[in-house]
């Protein structure tokens, strides 16, 4: 009965009410679009860490995270964690890795580097490195090739089929080095990696570095992302005290900073919009209970109760804010949808790359991008609806009568 | 001036819903002034921060060095060249640079590392290196050539276990591509906000990796400093000009196009910023259309007298953007009234970060301090952006007041 009241006295004057209407919903679509491609950046960044090189897991031998040394390696070459792994549902797939720090020197220059040994076969499982090839082949059939950045390329100033020498220091403390034919470059979204890196075969690299069969790494894709932590402690459990076993947030702390960060700008962001919708939605209210004191008065007159007219007033502000609230949120998914191919920022490809993130950047929406609006416009109609439903109780229906 | 006191008295008509209307114009104001100083002190922080840290204001260089930063570019710096430098009276200071790759090792780690060849005497005058020393002291200004003393960065330090007065052993390629090791002794720590920089960070004396390296009297870059950023153009032209006519003249090179990937996140930064802003003034000028709207077709009667009297629509037209103007205007005094000196506050009172966006800041390489700077640009800028906005709110009302139709009005008198 309110509910029908409070929705007809909203649409007696039409003008004012759609204008309050507009202004919400292009706040709400506005701010729901910008948190879309805020979120969409960070999502990317995250997605081309984990596919770069980070993986979901990375299982190393205890120790390592503190002093990533080449004596703390697996020495079965980590069969028992890819075997712990594997044990259960979870695992998409997992590869394993030597990885040391070296410099890569070729006859124009050199760089430091990071020298990663991978399985040719079963890397591309887990990275997407094999098709972020954009010259040559990945590692291809001869003996003693690397697959390095094109960053990298460029500094070195070779190309595919040019020799390149990998210094390390090997696992006895000597240094040591050797001569790799370069048979593709890749470029990936990250301009930090693509100038640093160089990828060898895994038994090459294990040769170079007299690691015997030991690796340093087991990295390991989930199904999705919500087995990652199951995953995680099902392979603590079963491996125990001697390895390390760490999900990508406990890998790169940074990370899930920035995603939580932004999680947080959101409700800022849609706190700021709406507190200054509610002085307009105050405005709106406080002049529509003005102009109708005679009838409210004429209401309490008949017997309707001063807690009947306040919720008739916040009932008349939660409508105006949800029918604004939920039409801005179709207009803003409209969007996020008519830009689902990513809007093209090629233009400051440079500046993204060095923060991993590819130049073209998809909305992505979270149920939670629309639950906060909503939760937050709630609050905001009640806020915005004391004042004027505060004042409608206090016309006196004698008084309201007699002015006529 | 008759149409200013008819537009204020109007404003004054109704107290409650210009009140309401005045406080969201203030809310606007406050946020779009502060937040653009905070944004503003954060940016040109992570500019200084940044040109500080090792490019200056300018660099100077061989063509071709920016993109390959290989030994094979190189300035020879000899006493002409330094004479021309020291004349650039827009130089706070110079620093000359010779930058390899090596791998440094305390007994079997290693690390592959950017080994930065500086002048010790020189660097304090451009960059903060010899300030950002934690454990031990910056290489000594009179060392002797051959003294080779290395600093590195507290990361890399605790990652190959290396501490002041350790030697470590330096492996590289020198120009003349033959291999090139020697010892280095540690004799400071130094941390700087870029956590994967410090991973990777070795200064030594630049003669030292002169010898080292083989290459000469000659050096990498030259990095140059301006009394502040705003001063990158001036010093850029000043370079230019200076360095004008030598064989082979170096480039000049300003910070953007040192850190193009800085420049590129900053305006995107400010973009976001921007579309923010936007969003936020858009619905705060919906607000003031609908006071205007409301005020106005109340007084339809009245316009309607007016206009039977003879005042012209124009002049009613007038009237109503006054009105807007007005209400805006009281706004807009009472909102810089708040956040001026709010910004002033923030000014001289850094925010200290939380932990969470203290992360965030070292993964930007930004030091976790929020420093407001309120130019007085930000001000009349939002202050023109808020009463244009007032001003097109006012368009659609105004047009409607000045159609009001005297006939009916009187009708109904």
């Amino acid at each position: 009965m309110l509910l029908r009241l409070a929705w007809r006295n909203l649409w007696r004057n039409p003008r004012r009410t759609t204008i309050m209407l507009i202004a919400v919903a292009i706040g709400i679509a506005g701010s729901l679009l910008s948190m879309a491609v805020n979120y969409g950046m960070v999502d990317q960044m995250v997605r081309t860490a984990i596919e770069t090189e980070l993986g979901h897991i990375q299982i190393h031998a205890a120790g390592w995270e503190a002093d990533p040394k080449l004596e703390r390696i697996l020495a079965d070459g980590g069969r028992a964690a890819e075997r712990a792994l594997a044990s259960g549902p979870e695992l998409r797939a997992s590869t394993r890795r030597v990885r040391a720090d070296g410099l890569a020197i070729s006859a124009r220059g050199s760089a430091g580097v990071a020298v990663m040994g991978v399985d040719p076969d079963r890397e591309p499982g887990v990275t997407v490195l094999r098709d972020a090839l954009i010259d040559g082949e990945w590692f291809g059939t001869s003996r003693l090739r690397a697959v390095i950045g094109q960053a990298l390329a460029d500094q070195l100033e070779v190309g595919a089929g040019d020799k390149i020498a990998v210094s390390v220091q090997d696992a006895l403390g000597e240094l040591t080095g050797g001569g790799f034919r370069v048979a593709g470059t890749f470029r990936t979204s990250s301009s930090d990696f693509d100038r640093s890196t160089v990828l060898l075969r895994l038994g090459e690299a294990q040769e170079l570095l007299a690691l015997g069969g030991g690796v340093t790494e087991v990295v390991a894709v989930a199904r999705d992302d919500d087995v990652i932590d199951p995953l995680a402690s099902r392979a603590e459990m079963s491996l125990g005290e001697a390895v390390e076993v760490r999900t990508w947030s406990e890998l790169q702390p940074l990370l899930l900073y920035m995603v939580e960060t932004f999680d947080m700008m959101a409700w800022y962001l849609y706190g700021a919009v709406f507190i200054a919708m509610a002085f307009g939605i105050a405005n709106v209210l406080l002049m529509s209970v003005h102009e109708r004191t005679r009838e409210i008065g004429m209401l309490r007159a008949m017997g309707m109760r001063r807690g009947q007219v306040i919720v008739l007033v916040v009932l008349e502000s939660l409508l105006v804010t949800i029918v604004g609230v939920v039409s801005g949120l179709a207009i803003g998914l409209a969007g996020a949808l008519a830009l689902r191919d990513g809007i093209d920022l090629s233009a400051f490809a440079e500046g993204l790359a060095s923060y991993g993130v590819a130049p073209r950047i998809a909305p992505v929406l979270r149920a939670s991008d629309l639950l906060i609006p909503l939760v937050v416009a709630g609050f905001t109609a009640g806020l915005a609806s004391c004042w004027p439903a505060v004042r409608a109780t206090r016309y006196r229906p004698a008084d309201a009568l007699r002015r006529s | 001036m008759s149409e200013l006191r008819l537009a204020w008295r109007n404003v004054g008509r109704n107290p409650r819903r210009t009140a309401l209307t005045v406080a969201a114009t203030v809310f606007a104001v406050l946020l779009v002034v502060d937040f653009t100083a905070l944004t503003r002190g954060m940016h040109e922080k992570m500019i200084e921060d940044s040109v500080r840290l090792r490019s200056g204001h300018a660099m100077l260089a061989a063509p071709g060095y920016l993109a390959e930063r290989s030994l094979d570019y190189f300035i020879e710096l000899d006493g002409a060249m330094i004479a021309r430098l020291d004349a650039v009276s827009e130089a706070e200071g110079w620093a000359p640079r010779v930058v390899g790759f090596a791998l440094v090792s305390q007994d079997v780690t290693s690390q592959g590392v950017a080994l930065l060849g500086v002048d010790p005497r020189r660097e304090a005058s451009v960059t903060s290196l010899p300030n950002r020393i934690v454990e031990g002291s910056f290489l000594s200004a009179d060392a002797e050539r051959g003294a080779r003393e290395i600093v590195l960065g507290k990361r890399l330090a605790e990652r190959i276990g290396a501490d002041v007065g350790d030697q470590v052993l330096v492996y590289g390629v020198a120009y003349t591509l033959e291999s090139a090791y020697e010892l280095f002794t540690v004799v400071g720590l130094a941390r700087v906000p870029n956590a994967k920089l410090e991973r990777s960070m070795a200064v030594v004396a630049i003669a030292d990796l002169q010898e080292f390296l083989a290459f000469g009297d000659r050096v990498s870059e030259i990095a140059v400093l301006a009394s502040s950023a705003e001063r990158t153009e001036p010093l850029r032209q000043a370079l230019v000009s200076n360095v004008d006519g030598l064989v082979p003249a170096p480039r000049v090179h300003p910070w953007p196009e040192v850190m193009p990937d800085l420049e590129q996140l900053l305006i995107l930064d400010r973009a976001g910023l921007y579309i923010m802003l936007a969003i936020l003034v858009v619905v705060v000028g919906f607000g003031i259309l609908n006071t205007i709207l409301m005020a106005v077709l109340e007084r339809q009667r009245e316009l309607g007298v007016m206009l039977a009297l003879g005042l012209r629509p124009a002049a009613i037209f007038r009237v109503v953007l006054l009105e807007s103007f007005l209400l805006a205007g009281l706004g807009l005094v009472l909102g810089l009234g708040l956040a001026i000196p709010i910004g002033l506050w923030m000014e001289a009172n850094p925010i200290e970060m939380g932990e969470q966006l203290a992360g965030v800041s070292e993964l930007m390489g930004v030091e976790p301090v929020i420093r407001s700077n309120l130019e007085f640009s930000t001000v009349w800028k939002s202050a023109l952006v808020i009463l244009v906005v007032a001003m097109a709110a006012a368009v659609y009302p105004a047009f409607r007041a000045g159609r009001a139709n005297p006939v009916d009005a009187l009708r109904s008198l």
